[in-house]
């Protein structure tokens, strides 16, 4: 194989996978989930969860509340590590400030709802069990073990947790039609995905441009790869026109909507109801297929449409538009790169490889998947087209969960930030405990895939907490003999 | 002269409320200094869970969202009143 050839086909693996990712995952999950967590974020006053963070709530309260503060208002860095900072230094103290932010990266709403639409809704609800467990089982660890810096802090006053905020009625119907909205698209039961009625587009050529698109970007299913359909091409049109409109309509939207505001929601309304229809393209015209889904995303947009105009003030509006936009701008660009980028490296990668290292549910491969999670940092989200990629090179569910739960939680970078704030030997004990986690959490998954039943699990999980147990108490027990004068660093 | 700090670490929330608060200035045409406040450490001291935040003349008025130029012009109005 000469050079020039090894680079198209380099190419060309990078730009069929970034299509196919675009025209056939991208649409029904990954657009409302970025309105989703916009909403989250300008809609739900971060003291409905706050208020349970003080120093004077019981722990039973403040840990799972720490969870929650995770997944649901910490989409964003502007949050993560203030809202972290508080907890820790003027609220319930380390425990639940690490419970929060091992949960914020792995179990957040976008993330949650990525893994789900690209991987597998089992993948997903293994990240969100395992991420609580082992969030607050983290948690309580590193309280225990720095005890004593955490009643260095009781002298601090708790008035920043003191407010209290509810949610207005109008806004949390608008956020659960937008889940409803992401649900009625991705989900694949009869009603929604039956056909109810067909009808014909008289557009000649279409066949024929699909065939192009299949030459232009080929693809081997036998692989587990996808080609662009000329609904697809239709999908990736359109979101560009998403984006033009979003620039001109929500970038400035600080100074006042203008007409590219509503422009380019209504693209939004049309991208995701042509998304939901099947096309099928032949020499007559092209077939439209008008299914449950398609009734299901019309309804939905139809209800956040009238609420919108109706219910939300112009500040909640702008600020949901605004933080939503903030998020695709964010993440979005880093997601094509990324997709990209995996799409080249399945050209070199062997399967042979992953499947010696990785291929079994073994204790060595689920540390591979750690080890790997932790030496390679990639952007928010980047993760799951990576895991995706693992997957269909014949890595097991277990190590590729192990993977999933390492990655997002430790990087450099925000190992870097956190010992800013907790001080270095904390930040290298979470990440100690971290790698520990993920790969029980692997293993435990991986066996429950291969069919162990649960009771065996649960007898792994008992043991292990049974060995954590006495190692806390051994902790304890020192700490106790030790006089309290040791100085906290 | 009004002193004005906005708090955060640098997010794109942060950035944006720079560039309000600059311009709400420059329209007002007075006499303000606009720090950023960056630390951590600092920024708890005013008690903020969530960039980014307002500070003017040592008193927080906004946090956690991107006033409007509006809301930021009666807040410097509301400040030069109290100087």
């Amino acid at each position: 194989m000469n050079l020039l050839s090894f680079l198209t086909q380099l190419l060309h693996g990078g730009l069929g996978n970034l299509a196919a990712y675009l025209a056939a995952h991208v649409l029904l999950c990954l657009l409302p989930a970025f309105y989703i967590a916009g909403a989250m974020t300008a809609l739900i006053p971060k003291e409905t969860v706050t208020r349970f963070l003080g120093r004077n709530t019981p722990k039973f309260v403040s840990y799972p509340a720490a969870a929650l503060a995770g997944s649901v208002l910490a989409v964003c860095s502007c949050t993560i590590v203030p809202l972290f900072a508080g907890i820790y230094k003027k609220g319930a103290g380390i425990g639940p400030a690490i419970t929060f932010l091992f949960f914020a990266p792995a179990a957040n709403i976008l993330a949650l709802i990525y893994t789900g639409g690209v991987i597998g809704v089992d993948l997903a609800i293994a990240r969100l069990v395992l991420s609580l467990a082992f969030g607050i089982g983290i948690g309580l660890i590193m309280a225990l073990i720095f005890r004593k810096d955490d009643a260095a802090h009781d002298k601090a006053t708790d008035t920043m947790f003191a407010a209290q905020g509810t949610m207005r009625r109008a806004a949390l119907i608008f956020l659960l039609v937008l889940v409803t909205l992401l649900l009625s698209g991705t989900l694949k039961i009869g009603l929604l995905t039956n056909t109810y009625a067909a009808f014909t587009l008289p557009i000649s050529g279409m066949d024929k441009f699909q065939d192009a698109l299949y030459q232009l970007v080929p693809f081997d299913s036998s692989k587990g790869e996808e080609g662009v359909t000329a609904q697809g091409a239709i999908l990736i049109g359109l979101l560009a026109f998403i984006g033009l409109s979003s620039w001109k309509g929500i970038e400035h939207i600080h100074e006042g909507f203008n007409r590219w505001t509503w422009a380019s929601l209504v693209l939004v309304g049309v991208t995701l109801l042509t998304a939901a229809v099947g096309m099928s393209p032949h020499a007559g015209g092209l077939d439209i297929l008008v299914n449950g889904k398609f009734f299901g995303v019309l309804v939905a947009l139809a209800i956040l449409g009238l609420i919108l105009k109706t219910k939300l003030t112009e500040d909640e509006t702008r600020d949901f538009l605004w933080e939503s936009w903030k998020f695709v701008k964010q993440i979005f660009p880093l997601l094509v790169v990324g997709v990209f980028a995996v799409g080249v490296i399945r050209v070199i990668i062997k399967p042979e490889w992953i499947e010696t290292l990785a291929g079994q549910n073994t204790l060595l491969g689920n540390l591979a998947g750690v080890v790997f999670g932790v030496f390679m940092y990639f952007p928010t989200l980047v993760e799951v087209p990576i895991a995706n990629m693992f997957l269909s090179l014949g890595m097991h569910r277990g190590p590729l969960l192990a993977y999933l739960m390492a990655d997002p939680e430790l990087s450099l970078q925000s190992i870097l930030i956190i010992s800013t704030i907790i001080g270095k030997l904390k930040s290298w004990t979470y990440v100690a405990w971290v790698a520990l986690f993920s790969t029980l959490a692997g293993l435990i998954y991986g066996a429950w895939v291969d069919g162990a039943s649960i009771g065996l699990v649960s007898l792994y999980l008992v043991i292990f907490l049974a060995l954590l147990s006495a190692l806390l108490w051994f902790v304890n027990h020192r700490n106790e003999q030790k006089s309290a004068s040791v100085p906290a660093d | 002269m009004l002193t004005i700090k906005v708090l955060g670490s640098g997010c794109a929330n942060c950035k944006r409320l720079e560039q309000i608060a600059r311009k709400v200035v420059e329209d007002m045409s007075m006499q303000a200094e606009i720090i950023k406040v960056t630390d951590y450490n600092d920024i708890m001291a005013y008690n903020v869970m969530s960039t980014p935040g307002l500070v003017i003349n040592e008193k927080l008025v906004s946090y956690g969202r991107i006033p409007t130029p509006a809301e930021v012009t009666t807040f410097l109005t509301n400040a030069l009143m109290a100087e």
